[in-house]
């Protein structure tokens, strides 16, 4: 099972193209990314991050019509495959159980 | 797909980076996005921002998943494999070969590494300052007909009256002041250290707003406001206070005055063209001025720099200088001073003028320098062009192998050249090495203090590989197309072999030679310039001359006392006092002789009796000073030979009871003319002179600054025991000092020194890589002609007539060579030479000498290739075929 993993920001891409459903192309990603967690990677980061994603099957890509900006070049939109939600789910049931087995700590303000 | 749509284009060369690498699947999409994140910035930031980022973001694309995939060729990556294993084997199958070209190679490198390292030291100077464009020094030039001076310094109140009057061009004025003293003392009197400081300045407030100096604990903006404040450095801060902290400590100076520590700075950066250990509060001389600073326009020893404001140029600011000298200059110099700015940045190496605060280098000799490391390269870069392309026909088999096998001629070019680079790489690893074990002793020689890191600075790193590269191509160029370019019937056919370019080969020895006899000429004559320089008469004894500085001591007082004391002991000749350093270094006065309308700037010199005696210098006409006549100390002057000839008189016995005068009113007469004597060092021509008895015991304050003594060559020992303890019974404060006269002299021609050390050093270093490379054109040219040698030997040839044989060609090649030199190399001393007041003539026999030892140096090179062509058995070489 080769392709299964799903690395830390995989895991960030992808949620955030489940979440902008229809207009996930990158640089929309890449603009998400910085509003949610600050984070900014480059152009190429992303790129090789969605590029592995979908060679992991998590994600499909379709490319969109010409646009005015950009040059008048064609977006590549992704979207998240049901295999790639099944990740997600697992990975987000993998956290919780383990972090509901964390000892409290006393002095918390829970 | 048009561009035009958009108002800014990115900028055009990452994009086509872009369209090179990327895959044909991705290009669009990816470009699209740098685009569109190229828009959304120029919204918001500016062109230079946005393009920076647009090729920041294109270099982050260039990753495997955009990559072309189709044009990786694994083929091309196994041939390089595969050449650098031929290299490598190539290497080891010819060692002398190869060795002779890396060293060859690794040797001039080194050359010009160290010599590029000396030059970026020289140029590094004062650049430090961040205000370094609009740092000037304010230069006064007092000469009235070619007489006079050329200061580096300013009357006191230049600087504050500048700043005053020119309010909107100038930011800053700092003056720095040291007593014009070799030395001050300053003492910890409460850990009994005291001791005589050469680097101490007083300076303006604003000496942090000018220069860019590290003040590692104490405030900038007020360590210098207060009188009687002193910053000292590091390194004195350990000298005097040991491991307390110096801070708010006192420190005496000139055992009068306290100093409070309010600053401990970083050491002086030694590219500095001045060089401090303590810097005092300028407000701390009023102490030593009743209260006030001096007000004459007339004595300049105050170094002053100016700050201009940042929209102001230097030519504004001169244009106003002419009516400022004659608002303030007293009325008897103005029409003889100019005023002059110069930028801070040229004072270390472009600026020789009087008074500087510590001798400077030479542009010329930074030129000289550079031309030697060009030299030693083009001499190592042809040598490995030679060896390379000789050691071509030994790979002719290999060459025909590859055609045959369907190499392209790019290919072979690729090959060779990949091969040459590889070499010089090799030779560059074996350079760095030879230059970090050199480099303390180029230190020393050259008193410098580089660090071999200073080689991997990003210019140094850039530059190194790039010229290294750049020799590489070059010298495989040539060998890559004369190999590539092998017939490859002919050369597996083993068909009677002629390397090409023998012609071309035989044009880069000629011109090896000529460098190398070049450089041989040029040390001939650096040295004999120095040695000149030093050895030929001064007119004056400078051997075994003791000189002790006094000034602004309490010597004055005791003078009288002192002397006798010392002239007790029988190792002490003569003592005299003087104003500078004899033959080094003078003041200027103006004078009105009998015949001149006003008074001129003359170089002059305070001394006490005995000068003439103690400097042994002739009398040419009347007597020398007398201590029985009282009145030589203000009505009697004694003048050189040549202020006879500027002043027009007949002759020395004429000279002697000429007037002279002071504000217009009769005042004595001239008692003595002194024969002529270099009162400063060769570089410049002797002029007139005037040498002023001073008996005034507050002389010593500033127109008396050295007791000089004569003492026995033989007793020197003894006569500086006797001296010290003359000294401490009459000053038992101050520690005693000295130096000898002769020693300090020398200093004087340290530019040239160095340049003929260094110039002797790189000249037979580059001798020794043209030898190599003479070496292995000849091991070459005899291993190519063994079958020759063994036809000739089977006829009965003698074996100095296979000398002859081989040495012929070489020997046509060296006295080419020879008589391209010759001319070249004339122009350019005589050039050089030119610059001296005291100059060699141009003679032969450099230049014949300099012929003979490259024609006897090959001789023996190519000689030991006769003997082994000699020794060899036709048998061995005629068998085959």
């Amino acid at each position: 099972m080769k392709y299964t993993q799903l690395g830390e920001f995989e895991e960030l891409v992808l949620l955030i193209i489940g979440n902008l459903k229809d207009d996930a192309y990158s640089i929309s990603i890449k603009e998400q990314l910085k509003d949610t967690t600050g984070r900014k990677p480059s152009i190429g980061a992303l790129h090789s991050a969605l590029n592995r994603l979908e060679k992991k099957g998590f994600v499909e890509s379709f490319e969109g019509g010409a646009t005015k900006e950009r040059g008048g070049r064609r977006k590549r939109f992704y979207s998240i495959t049901a295999f790639g939600r099944k990740a997600l789910d697992q990975s987000f049931e993998l956290r919780s159980n383990l972090y509901h087995t964390l000892p409290k700590l006393g002095l918390s303000n829970e | 797909m048009s561009k035009n749509d958009l108002k800014y284009s990115p900028p055009s060369w990452p994009d086509r980076f872009l369209g090179w690498f990327c895959h044909e699947d991705q290009i669009e999409i990816l470009r699209g996005d740098v685009y569109e994140l190229y828009e959304d910035r120029i919204k918001t930031q500016s062109k230079f921002k946005a393009d920076f980022f647009f090729l920041v973001d294109v270099l982050g694309l260039f990753r495997p998943f955009a990559m072309k995939r189709k044009s990786v060729n694994s083929n091309q990556i196994a041939m390089f494999k595969n050449y650098f294993k031929v290299t490598y084997r190539n290497f080891l199958r010819q060692k002398v070969y190869s060795m002779l070209n890396v060293v060859g190679l690794a040797i001039g490198l080194a050359c010009s590494l160290l010599i590029l390292l000396y030059i970026s030291d020289e140029l590094s100077y004062d650049q430090f300052h961040s205000k370094l464009d609009r740092i000037y020094r304010v230069l006064e030039h007092f000469e009235s007909e070619g007489v006079g001076e050329h200061s580096a310094s300013q009357p006191f109140p230049a600087g504050p009256t500048l700043k005053n009057d020119f309010p909107r061009q100038i930011e800053h004025v700092v003056r720095l002041f040291n007593f014009q003293s070799p030395t001050l003392a300053l003492a910890n009197k409460e850990q009994d250290k005291a001791f005589n400081e050469s680097r101490a300045f007083f300076a303006d407030s604003t000496f942090f707003k000018v220069f860019d100096f590290e003040l590692l604990s104490g405030d900038k903006e007020t360590a210098l406001n207060q009188p009687g404040s002193i910053l000292i450095t590091k390194s004195m801060a350990e000298k005097y206070f040991g491991n307390e902290d110096p801070m708010g400590k006192f420190l005496e100076f000139q055992g009068q005055q306290n100093l409070l520590v309010a600053g401990v700075m970083e050491d002086s950066p030694s590219n500095a063209h001045f060089q401090f250990d303590f810097i005092i509060s300028f407000s701390s001389l009023k102490h030593w001025y009743n209260g006030g600073y001096p007000r004459t326009w007339y004595w300049n020893p105050c170094w002053t720099y100016v700050l201009l404001e940042e929209n102001t140029t230097k030519e504004q600011l001169e244009e106003q200088f002419p009516d400022f000298v004659q608002k303030y200059f007293p009325s008897f110099i103005v029409d003889d001073v100019e005023l002059e700015l110069q930028p801070i940045e040229e004072i270390h190496l472009q600026s020789k003028l009087d008074y500087e605060i510590q001798a400077n280098s030479d542009i010329k000799t930074i030129y000289i320098f550079g031309a030697v490391a060009v030299f030693v390269l083009i001499i190592a870069g042809i040598n490995f062009i030679n060896l390379s392309t000789a050691r071509a026909s030994k790979r002719a088999k290999e060459v025909g192998v590859r055609k045959s096998l369907g190499s392209a001629k790019s290919q072979l070019i690729n090959q060779f050249i990949f091969e040459s680079v590889l070499m010089t790489y090799f030779s560059l690893a074996i350079a760095l090495v030879i230059v970090g074990l050199i480099l303390p002793s180029f230190n020393v020689l050259t008193e410098k203090n580089i660090l071999f890191s200073a080689l991997f600075g990003p210019q140094f790193l850039i530059g190194i590989i790039s010229v290294t590269l750049v020799v590489g191509l070059l010298s495989g160029f040539y060998p890559a197309f004369v190999l590539s370019s092998f017939n490859t019937v002919l050369v597996l056919k083993n068909a009677h072999f002629k390397t090409s370019g023998l012609n071309f080969r035989r044009i880069l020895v000629t011109a090896q030679f000529s460098i190398s006899i070049m450089l041989i000429i040029g040390t001939f004559f650096a040295v004999a310039q120095l040695q000149h320089l030093q050895n030929q008469e001064t007119g004056f004894d400078q051997e075994n001359v003791l000189m002790i500085p006094v000034i602004r001591s309490q010597m004055g007082k005791h003078y009288e006392t002192f002397k006798t004391r010392a002239l007790q002991s029988p190792h002490v000749k003569s003592i005299t006092a003087v104003e500078e350093i004899v033959g080094a270094k003078h003041q200027v006065n103006n004078y009105q002789f009998e015949g001149m309308d006003v008074s001129k700037p003359f170089p002059h010199f305070h001394i006490r009796h005995d000068f003439t005696k103690t400097m042994n210098i002739e009398m040419a006409a009347g007597r020398d000073y007398d201590q029985t006549i009282q009145t030589d100390d203000s009505l009697a002057l004694i003048i050189n030979e040549k202020m006879v000839q500027t002043m027009g008189w007949a002759s020395a016995e004429e000279a002697v009871g000429k007037r002279f005068y002071y504000r217009g009113q009769l005042r004595g007469q001239v008692v003595g003319v002194v024969e002529d004597y270099n009162f400063v060092s060769k570089h410049h021509p002797i002029g007139p002179f005037v040498l002023s008895l001073n008996t005034f015991p507050g002389a010593f304050n500033l127109f008396i600054k050295y007791v000089a003594v004569k003492v026995d060559g033989n007793n020197i020992r003894e006569a500086s025991n006797d001296l010290e303890a003359a000294w401490t019974s009459v000053l038992p404060n101050r520690p005693f000092d000295y130096f000898f006269l002769e020693d300090r002299l020398n200093d004087s021609y340290k530019t040239e020194q160095k340049l003929s050390s260094v110039t002797i050093i790189f000249s037979a270093l580059a001798i020794v890589v043209a030898c190599l490379g003479l070496f292995g054109l000849a091991t070459f040219s005899v291993e190519q002609r063994t079958k020759e040698i063994g036809v000739r030997k089977v006829l009965g040839i003698k074996t100095s007539q296979i000398l002859y044989l081989l040495s012929k060609e070489f020997m046509i090649l060296i006295l080419i060579a020879f008589v391209v030199a010759i001319p070249i190399a004339y122009l350019m001393l005589d050039q050089w030479l030119s610059g001296f007041a005291y100059r060699i003539d141009m003679q032969i026999w450099p230049f014949i000498i300099a012929g003979l030892i490259t024609f006897l140096i090959s001789t023996v090179t190519i000689a030991y290739h006769a003997m082994k062509a000699s020794l060899i058995n036709p048998v061995d070489t005629l068998k085959y075929e």
